[in-house]
């Protein structure tokens, strides 16, 4: 792919078009391209100025960034509505994956600690696994909502405050989360499984947790975002 | 960006993008299915290169016009190259009717505007 596409690939993602029509549109071009320069090249041109004459072909930066940049319809949801992509899917992903956790919790309880009043006691044999899946979704889940932020803001070149507030909100969710579990508060003795989202009673230990979840989310996006500054300045 | 200096770049209409080009490939792709090469090349050909455009400003016009439904389009090798065809569907037949329609309003009343009301004596 020519020089000047990447260019235009970089500008278009930074202009808020999604990453799969901005693909669609420099494959199109990039085999354009070819033929145009197939085509200067039948005429007698040497292989550069038939480059450089089907680049003038093919249109100038700023018209080709403008006609995909100036229809909303091409537009990301990043750009249309980071509070959503960064503040409600989010919340909406975690919920998800907490409701699951809580069910294999609740599960499990009945099924390998039907006699107990708390599932939260030492347990052995399959129900290790058993529970520690819910645990492991449970724990891994905000980390794992965290790096898919992550993702798309990078491959979206988004600057880093939706990104960074969306880290934020997902690391102190994680940090507020408490589940608590109960047989004796329902009638029926099915156990009753509460979730809660407060930084007490622990303040210290929820937002220890909150920059634990923070730290591990945000590492690869500073990576990234390091290896593409890196890569500019060099 | 580009090696302009051995070559002048070409002048380009900016107004070209105000629904002409809908009207153009809609009524290109109604004949026959094409792919964005062949399009600009027919539109050259087709107008004598008196619509100039950046060759490459069509593509997004093609993509809001299959987003849109008026056009579909299909993956096709040929001589060993892949290729993304386009033609037309009927919503895009009958957005091409209300196009042309639109476009032969418009002329007349340029063209009447220019014969200061009569048809065939044009101010000079």
């Amino acid at each position: 792919m020519a020089k000047s596409l990447h260019e235009l690939r970089e500008r278009l993602l930074r202009a808020g078009v999604a990453p799969r029509h901005v693909r669609r549109y420099l494959n199109e071009l990039s085999d354009h391209l070819a033929d145009l320069k197939a085509e200067e090249e039948c005429a007698g041109r040497n292989p550069a100025d038939a480059e450089s004459a089907a680049l003038i072909r093919l249109g100038k930066m700023d018209e080709l960034a403008t006609a995909m940049t100036e229809r909303r319809e091409f537009q990301s949801w990043c750009a249309r509505a980071p509070w959503a992509m960064f503040g409600l899917v989010p919340f909406l992903l975690l919920a998800i994956a907490w409701c699951v956790a809580l069910l294999i919790l609740w599960s499990g309880w009945q099924i390998f600690l039907a006699n107990t009043d708390t599932p939260f006691v030492p347990v052995d044999g399959f129900a290790v696994f058993y529970f520690g899946a819910g645990r492991l979704l449970y724990f891994i889940a905000p980390i794992l909502v965290g790096w898919g932020i992550g993702l798309i803001a990078a491959r979206q070149r988004l600057k880093a405050v939706w990104p960074i507030l969306g880290f934020l909100f997902v690391a102190l969710m994680g940090g507020a989360a408490r589940v608590q579990a109960s047989r004796t508060a329902l009638s029926s003795g099915l156990g009753h499984i509460r979730m809660d989202l407060a930084l007490g009673p622990s303040v210290q230990g929820s937002l220890f947790h909150a920059l634990v979840i923070f730290s591990l989310a945000v590492l690869p996006y500073i990576i990234w975002r390091f290896q593409k500054a890196h890569f500019v300045s060099a | 960006m580009y090696n302009e200096s051995s070559m002048a770049a070409r002048d380009t209409n900016p107004n070209f993008m105000n629904g002409v080009p809908e009207l153009l490939i809609l009524r290109l792709l109604q004949q026959e299915e094409m792919y964005g090469y062949e399009i600009v090349q027919a539109i050259r050909d087709r107008t004598d290169a008196v619509i100039a455009v950046g060759e490459g400003v069509v593509y997004p016009v093609l993509h809001g016009l299959e987003r849109d439904g008026a056009l579909k389009s299909r993956r096709k090798t040929v001589n060993g190259r892949s290729r993304i065809y386009y033609s037309v569907t009927r919503a895009g037949s009958r957005r091409l009717s209300d196009l042309s329609e639109d476009w032969a309003n418009l002329t007349g009343a340029i063209q009447k505007m220019l014969t200061g009301g009569q048809r065939g004596q044009v101010i000079a």
